[in-house]
């Protein structure tokens, strides 16, 4: 069976995080995707954690981890000779990815128009903190300040320390998959149409609207409750610390019975202040007491397999030694080893979704500027002087 | 131009988020999404609005559910009885999608199992959406949307500095795997388009949030070491934090992906000798000297409203942006400009604003052709149009239960 994105081509010339994560999920679920990066490499090449702790171009995980699969071309678009090169691969491509600036695309000479010109049938997918046009369209952004746009920093961390961004780079992981979204999109309406478009995503267009109920409650019914409630939406939803980490408790009215069993704490279930959500609500902090003294001499491990097998919603906070060591994700296949000539073995999540054994694949990441030559000549037909002019970078 | 999901007819069995608002984006970019609802287990978002329950026909009133399942059809019918199965199934021999997120065992037990399916319909798609994923020790684990992050791994390093973990302030999970359902059902589509095949898909919450964590992951398998939370700062990049603003808790972020642009901040606030102090002066000092600096920094952001010091600061080249809260993001400028919030007409609900298709696609943009289905509203389109049933059929439906235009609301109040 072959793989659901079979026989695309898609060029990346995205920097980071946002753009690269779409790409590698097209080149996971089987297109052929080039990476173009500027004369150095990707930026995120000199960001950590490096394996080891040095700097190296080729080790830093965050390279490692986004560019799974891809073919590398270090290309320096800013000069004509990268910008037509480039242009010829325009040509034989489905797709191509872009996070740059509005503003920085344009200098380029990049534009769609510039793109539709040689190749009617490409989709351009544009993934940007504020989007094409707009006040802000030009203005600079990146993932704390469009989590902090998007309002999910508002209502993320305690009314006392301040709106807090979570770990990692959520809201460019948030680009990314909203941009490969659009851009499946884009591929089914070209591949019937036999042409091509513009998919402009706005990373805080994406990320506003899902605050849980935030904005309908506040756009229908003018309500709006201010602040933020860190770890705790009530006494019965939320994260306790536990002997050895943390457990993470999401108790619906449904599941007070198998939760009060899987604790071996009959009197809760008994207790007539606990006996409906709306009773549990009106004795939050005593049942918060409850669950803080409970919770403190829990294992983790030995309490999320009991719990779980009586169907009581208690989980607990992987850390990535957890995640590693996941029976669950273990069983599944979803953890993957990935050799690299420099960093040597790592261990990788798998497909984002399932779609068939054969769905997904995973090659490693690519040496800096590895496919140069390679995709210079066979892809964009350059001769072999014309490739040494180009490939390389400024002389 | 015809939207790219244009003739794509969907059965949508999903409740609650994640499934409803993916499937509402399948509505929105041109498929005919089909809601199951039983008249007796609506979704429950119906009867999360904070609508009084003596307003007529109040669960067709959520704001909650009238967001994410606009662009669909409402088709009430028991999948607890026998003969509602069969006419899911019926339904499912009409249609490319069928998508459920029922917890992992919930489809076998009824005898609507991918197998099953495919046994009327070769060419289905079919999509589970489950926390854990059909398989492994922890398939039939409860997961509702809190836990999804937790067990993802991204609470662990999300947190103050210092400090323990941190929860997002919202179920992050469910609106992630509603976005993966799309990509994950127009690859399916090409898969078919190519092959004339059908799909199993599952999209497992818990590992599509994994995937944003992945250099985390990487990193420990190498390393062996675990990393705390940070708070708003970054590795090695400062500043990079949350300033406070003028104004009850308003806050600006400020980060500085490099020394022009720091040089650029220092000149905004009036300190442009800073650039050059070697506390400051390149990007490991900034970075060894950050609780110093950001302290400078807050004297100036302190001062000004967190909207005009994001304009001062961006016209002079420092990325910066306001903390928006949920009234501020309805009136920004941008999204405004972007027409992310549209209004809409609801024949029960009246008139409101909600947001648009997130997505500009140029040539087959996205559309809100239709409101919310009130419960069972296209039972009629569903039974005549679709199934093409007969009269005699219908009525013994409605006169079994198995479909019905008004819920059993007694189960909900």
């Amino acid at each position: 069976m072959p793989q659901p994105l079979e026989g695309l081509r898609v060029l990346e010339i995205g920097n980071f995080v946002s753009a690269p994560y779409c790409g590698k999920l097209f080149s996971g679920y089987g297109a052929d995707v080039i990476k173009i990066e500027p004369p150095g490499g990707d930026v995120s090449r000199t960001h950590g954690p490096f394996k080891d702790g040095v700097p190296n171009p080729e080790t830093s995980a965050l390279f490692l981890y986004l560019n799974t699969g891809k073919r590398s071309v270090e290309l320096p678009l800013d000069e004509p000779a990268g910008r037509d090169a480039f242009l010829r691969l325009v040509e034989t491509a489905d797709v191509v990815i872009e996070n740059f600036r509005p503003a920085d695309l344009r200098a380029l000479g990049l534009t769609y128009d510039d793109l539709s010109a040689v190749n009617p049938r490409v989709t351009l997918v544009s993934i940007t903190p504020f989007g094409q046009q707009g006040p802000y369209a030009d203005y600079r952004g990146n993932n704390l300040t469009t989590f902090a746009m998007a309002g999910q920093m508002y209502i993320t961390g305690t009314d006392d320390g301040g709106p807090l961004k979570n770990g990692g780079y959520q809201a460019d992981y948030q680009g990314g998959l909203n941009g490969f979204s659009a851009a499946m999109l884009g591929v089914l309406a070209a591949e019937r149409d036999a042409t091509g478009q513009h998919i402009d995503v706005s990373v805080q267009h994406c990320m506003a609207p899902i605050l849980e109920a935030g904005i309908p409650y506040y756009s229908y019914l003018g309500r709006w409750n201010r602040g933020r409630r860190g770890n705790h939406m009530a006494s019965f939803i939320g994260i306790y610390p536990c002997a050895d980490g943390h457990l993470g408790i999401h108790i619906m009215p449904r599941n007070w019975k198998p939760f009060t069993d899987a604790i071996d704490r009959p009197d809760l279930f008994e207790d007539p202040r606990f006996v409906t959500q709306a009773d549990r609500t009106v004795h939050n902090d005593e049942l918060m007491a409850e669950f803080y003294a409970w919770a403190a001499t829990e294992n983790k491990h030995e309490l999320y397999e009991r719990a779980g097998k009586m169907r009581a919603p208690i989980a607990f906070v992987h850390t990535m030694q957890d995640l590693l060591e996941s029976p669950q994700l273990n069983a599944r296949g979803f953890l993957t080893t990935i050799a690299h000539p420099v960093a040597g073995e790592a261990t990788y999540p798998g497909p984002p979704w399932w779609i068939g054994p054969d769905g997904w694949s995973a090659g490693r990441a690519p040496l800096l500027g590895e496919h140069t030559e390679q995709v210079l000549r066979d892809v964009a037909g350059l001769s072999s002087a014309a490739t040494e002019g180009v490939a390389g970078g400024r002389p | 131009m015809t939207a790219p999901l244009h003739g794509l007819r969907v059965v949508d069995l999903t409740m609650v988020w994640a499934g409803p608002f993916g499937t509402r984006m399948l509505g929105d970019y041109g498929a005919e999404v089909i809601k199951v609802e039983s008249p007796r287990q609506w979704d429950l978002l119906r009867g999360l609005g904070l609508i009084p329950r003596d307003v007529p026909r109040w669960y067709n009133r959520s704001g909650y559910f009238n967001h994410n399942n606009r662009d669909k059809y409402g088709f009430a019918l028991d999948l607890s009885n026998e003969t509602g199965r069969e006419v899911l199934l019926k339904l499912c021999e009409v249609s490319d999608v069928i998508v459920e997120n029922y917890r992992a065992d919930v489809m076998d037990k009824l005898g609507l199992d991918y197998d099953t399916v495919r046994g009327r319909n070769p060419n289905i798609i079919y999509v589970s959406m489950p926390g854990h994923g059909k398989t492994g020790p922890e398939k039939d684990f409860v997961a509702y949307g809190t836990n999804v992050e937790q067990l993802a791994g991204l609470v662990s390093i999300s947190g103050y500095e210092g400090e323990g973990p941190m929860k997002t302030g919202f179920s992050y999970g469910d609106p992630m795997a509603g976005t993966a359902l799309v990509a994950a059902v127009a690859m399916a589509v090409r898969k078919r388009n190519r092959t004339g095949e059908g799909s199993y898909v599952e999209v497992a919450q818990r590992e599509n949030l994994t995937a944003f964590v992945g250099e985390y992951l990487v990193d420990y398998s190498m390393n062996r070491e675990l990393r705390a939370p940070a708070g708003n700062r970054h590795p090695h990049i400062a500043p990079h934090n949350c300033y406070r603003s003028a104004g009850d808790d308003a806050w600006l972020t400020i980060a500085c992906e490099d020394d022009d642009q720091f040089r650029a901040l220092c000149t905004v606030i009036g300190r442009p000798e800073l650039a050059d102090d070697e506390r400051f002066s390149t990007g490991a000092a900034r970075k060894a000297n950050e609780a110093e600096l950001d302290a400078i920094i807050e004297a100036w952001t302190a001062e000004r409203g967190h909207y005009e010091a994001m304009h001062i600061l961006q016209r002079a080249g420092v990325p910066a942006g306001a903390v928006l809260t949920i009234p501020e993001l309805m009136s920004d400028p941008q999204l405004r400009s972007r027409e992310a919030w549209v209004a809409q007409t609801h024949p029960d609900a009246g008139t409101w604003e909600m947001e648009s298709p997130p997505w500009l696609l140029s040539r087959t943009p996205g559309h809100i052709r239709l409101p919310a289905p009130g419960f069972g509203e296209h039972n009629s389109y569903v039974l005549r149009e679709v199934l093409h049933f007969d009269e005699q059929t219908i009525a013994r439906l409605y006169a079994e239960g198995v479909t019905a235009d008004d819920p059993d609301e007694g189960l909900h109040r």
